[in-house]
Parts: C-alpha cells; structure tokens; sequence
C-alpha cells in the first residue's frame, strides 16, 4: 500500500494534520441507552464504539466458549467479567466478515476482560457475572484502546465499584524498524493509516498512575524506542483519563440539574449552577 | 467443561509469601530459568524442547500448493497449536480454551507477523504454486511457561528444517527426493524468541520469570515480550491483569533481552552440533560398505 507518511518530515504535521503529541477528537456518551444498567458511546477520530453493561447479576447459561473468563469463573468468589465483542461488517473500508471464533476478536476480548476485572471490585459480587458487549461501527486505528475506553465508561455508569479510570491510548514512533534514524519523533493516538506503516504500541494505565494495564506491541520496532514511545503512551492515557472524566461529571451535573437524580451528600464540592 | 484444580489455600499463602521474600520453592532466582534443553529428531524439523517439567514438541512439514488469490508471490506459513487432554485434564480436544487461543496468537505474531521466515521465498510458480510451511505445536508436558517453551520449539524447528530441493524447466515442476538432491534449509531471517515475565504482589512489584505451573496460577499478572538477539521487539502483549509500574516493565525488557541472546547462541550451538552429527563426511563415505560391526 503506497502511503506516504513521509512528508512528516517537512512540516512535523502528520497525515490528518495533527502534531505529534496531539489526540485526535474525542466524543464520549454515557447513559445512551435507556434500558441498560450501563452504556456508552465513543468516537475517537473516526473510530467509533458502543457499549453497553449488564450486570453484576445472576450468570446465565454458560455460552459456549465466548466471553473469556476474567475473574475466575463465574462459580468462583469473584464476579465474572464476559466480554464479548462485535465487530461490524461495515466498520472497515473493505467490508470483512469476523466470525465469532475469530481468534482476534478473542483476544481483543480477553484483554479488555483481564483489564477491567483488575479495576473492578469483582469481589463484591460473588457468584455473578457482568457483561460487556462491545459493537465497533467504524474503525480508523486504535480499536483495542477505544472499547478499553468505551468499557470503563460504561462500567462507570453501571456503578459498579471500581479503582480507578482504565484509559488507553496507542502511541508509535515515526521510524520504521529497519531504519536506526536517532531523530525519530514519538506519535501520540496512531490512526489506521498510520499503524499500517509505523511500529506502534497499545497502552491503558490506571488513572493518573504511570501503572500500565494493557501494553500491546504487535509491530517490529527497536528496542531503544519502546521507552519514548511508552513515555508518550503513558502521557496519553492521562490526558484520556481527564477526558473520560469531565465526560462522566458533566453527565452527572446535567442529571442532578434535570432532578434525575437526587443531590447526594458527597455531591456537595462538585459547583452544581 | 473440565476446570482446572486451583491451589489449595495455605498452597497459594506459601508460594506468595516465599515470593515476597525473593524465594522459589524450586530454589532458583527470580530471573533464572529451569535447566533448559533442546534436542533434534532423526527427521528434519523435529525440535523437542524441555523447561524443567514442561515438554513440547515441534514438527515443521512442507507440501506444494497453490497459493492464496489474493497473495500470489506468497508462499503460506502456519503455526498449529493443538493443547491436548494429555497435557492437562482441562484442556480437550476441538475445544480451543483461552490459554490456546492466547498461545497460538502471541506465536503468530512472534514467528509471521515479524517476518521470520521469507515467506515470498516459498512461491514456485506465481499464482499456481508454492511451499505451504506449517509447525504444528504439541505440548507433551504442561508445568507452566508454555509459551516461552513453544516459541524456542518453532523457531529451533524451522530453523533445522530443510524442504525438498525443486527445478522448473519449461513450466514443469520437479520436486527432487532427499536421495536426487540434497534437501534446502528455509530462507530464514531472523530469530524471535519469547519471554514471559510473571508479577506478583498487590502492585505486581515481583517479577519473575519462567513461571511454573503453581505460580502461573497464582499471578496476577504477565508480560511476554518477544524479541530477537538484534535488539528489535518483535511483540509485547501484557493483556491486563493488575497494573505494573511503566518503569518496570522497560527493565523486564531489557532483561528480557540478554535472556533472548542467551537462547539464541543456545540454538545455534545445538544447530551446529546437530550438523556435526549428521555430516558422515561426504558422499563417499556414505557409499561405503563397511559399518561398525
């Protein structure tokens, strides 16, 4: 595929215009779903994802074999955080069937699985089970970070207890692998374009720690670069977790404003106009 | 579905808390890995690769094609990863558990993705035929580090593997026996080899590597980094579990590293040592009648 990334060079601007360290848009809902105990909508760029909760509750019939198991099985003293993940036939440019036993889709699933169930107090409910469907309308880069994201809001307006924030974002380096140019610059948030032809990597931190959750490198890259381009991740998931959050605080602003919901005790710092 | 036995209680406090004092029950340091041994098959492209308890064994085969549509130049790679019942009571046969899927993705992307093997190299006859290379992956043997294990099996496979030798005058093709010709390595360019760090502690503050069995289980967390002896990652994937320090993880890679150059020198040493075995010094010498009796 002859794409030219290369031009960086001459303006330090990237393909859609953006510099290096720069997120593209973000656009998140929560509460889009009436219905569910939790849900969200996400776009980042033109990646976009919906999610919705169900849950924690009795676990249903055991399907066979597709939500991965996060939380050690649903008879266990944790709740069970099944993950499935549907990747629309339209999402892409060229028009791909996922089955369901895809393996990829799989391991999308287990991931976002392992990640939530570290931050979610699955303790609490023991013997039942939280589900997280994932849809995926349109993918430009950065899928896996977007539905971590998606997710976590989603469990966030499902209220069920949870550590911290799992932010993610994807970071790369403008240097290919084989070229060992010393002036390569990190990139911040890669779009589909750009994770075609650059090395990059996956990243969800907890909050506002340098604690990494989810690292995912599925490209050839030099070992010296991981540190910058991780750096630069880690960077990125803060600026993600600050935006996730203003998302759920204004929501909770426009709900107590509506009478939704009640003013509660611990809402009293939060300057409600 | 079959579960697992998980540790008993007083089982996991023991390892944990022998952990938490830089202590193995098997008596190794934290980053030190089980007495680790290759060995070949009689046949091209049988490696049998052993981490203490845990046993796998990889056979690289070769048959012509014809290639996928959409990639005429290519020839076709596969790695099969099949986990049977023989390894552990929870795993069962055409029932991939998550374990499996997880194994045989991080080896896709270690091996494929990252171009180890050329796989243009493969194509005979563009768009009708071509080699079709496939590794099929048995663990014999399953106390832990799987995946680690069956990374050094594949690539010592492939690397051993030589493919029949093959001409095409005037659009036939002939595929030559190992008697005609002698059989032709893969063009083979880089080797990628895995390390799984396994955390443990509330912040994953312990890392350790070449987990066994009782310890995977008791983890809360893991990373495999897969690189070659060049320095270049090939793969990362830490797939959740509890968050480690981002300052951590760049030292298990730079562990992860010498470990890599390790395994490295280790195969080319047995590779080497295989070659001097099978060298019964020429063609003559094969001729000959005389034996050792």
């Amino acid at each position: 595929m002859p794409l030219d990334t290369s031009a960086y060079n001459l303006a330090l601007l990237r393909v859609d215009g953006r510099r290096w360290n720069e997120l593209r848009r973000v656009h998140a809902q929560i509460r889009t779903q009436a219905a569910a105990d939790g849900s969200s909508y996400l776009e980042m760029g033109h990646t976009k994802v919906m999610c919705v909760v169900t849950g924690p509750s009795e676990p249903g019939p055991r399907r066979g074999g597709a939500g991965a198991g996060g939380g050690g099985g649903s008879g266990g003293k944790d709740a069970e955080v099944a993950v499935s993940i549907v990747i629309a036939g339209f999402s892409s440019v060229d028009r791909k069937r996922h089955g369901k036993g895809d393996k990829r889709t799989l391991e999308l699933q287990s991931t976002v699985s392992n990640a939530l169930s570290a931050s979610l107090h699955t303790h609490l409910f023991p013997h039942s089970q939280i589900n997280i469907s994932l849809h995926v309308l349109s993918q430009d880069g950065s899928l896996l970070a977007a539905l971590i994201n998606a997710a976590t809001l989603a469990c966030v307006d499902a209220g069920i207890p949870m550590t911290d924030y799992v932010a993610a974002c994807t970071a790369g380096s403008t240097s290919t692998y084989a070229a060992n140019d010393e002036a390569a610059d990190p990139l911040l948030d890669l779009n589909h374009q750009e994770e075609q032809e650059l090395p990059g990597l996956t990243v969800a931190t907890l909050g506002n720690s340098d604690r990494v959750a989810v690292l995912v490198c599925e490209s050839r890259v030099q070992v010296g670069r991981l540190e910058g381009m991780l750096a630069v991740g880690v960077d990125g998931c803060k600026q993600m977790r600050e935006i996730l959050d203003r998302v759920v605080r204004e929501k909770g602003q426009r709900m107590i404003q509506e009478g939704t919901v009640e003013r509660g005790v611990g809402l009293n710092d939060m300057d409600v106009d | 579905m079959p579960r697992e036995a998980e540790p008993s209680l007083s089982e996991r406090q023991f390892v944990l808390q022998a952990l938490q004092e830089n202590l193995r029950l098997d008596g190794r340091e934290l980053d030190q890995y089980r007495p680790l041994e290759l060995s070949f098959g009689d046949q091209y492209g049988v490696a049998d690769v052993t981490f203490g308890r845990t046993r796998v064994l990889a056979k690289a085969s070769a048959e012509v094609t014809v290639p996928y549509a959409d990639r005429p130049l290519d020839g076709i790679f596969n790695i099969a990863t099949e986990l049977s019942p023989m390894a552990s009571p929870a795993f069962e046969v055409n029932r991939p558990t998550e374990t499996e899927i997880l194994l045989s993705r991080l080896l896709e992307k270690t091996v494929r993705r990252s171009g180890a093997l050329d796989t243009e190299s493969l194509c005979l006859v563009a768009g009708q035929k071509c080699w079709s290379v496939r590794v099929d992956v048995h663990v014999l043997s399953h106390d832990g580090n799987l995946i680690d294990a069956a990374c050094l099996a594949v690539v010592a496979a492939l690397r051993h593997f030589r493919k029949p030798d093959t001409s095409i005058e005037g659009g036939v093709l002939t595929v030559y026996t190992a008697a005609e010709r002698e059989a032709v390595p893969l063009s083979w360019l880089h080797s990628p080899f895995c390390v799984t760090w396994s955390f443990f502690g509330d912040e994953g503050e312990t890392a350790v590597l070449d987990a066994t069995r009782l310890e995977e289980q008791v983890r809360v967390a893991s990373c495999t980094v897969s690189l070659n002896k060049h320095g270049e990652i090939c793969q990362i994937a830490k797939l959740g579990g509890v968050p480690v320090d981002a300052v951590a993880l760049l030292q298990c890679t730079a562990v992860a590293l010498t470990k890599v150059k390790e395994f490295s020198e280790l195969v080319d040493k047995k590779l080497a040592e295989d070659v001097k075995k099978r060298d019964k010094g020429g063609f003559m010498a094969e001729l000959s009648a005389e034996n050792e009796r």
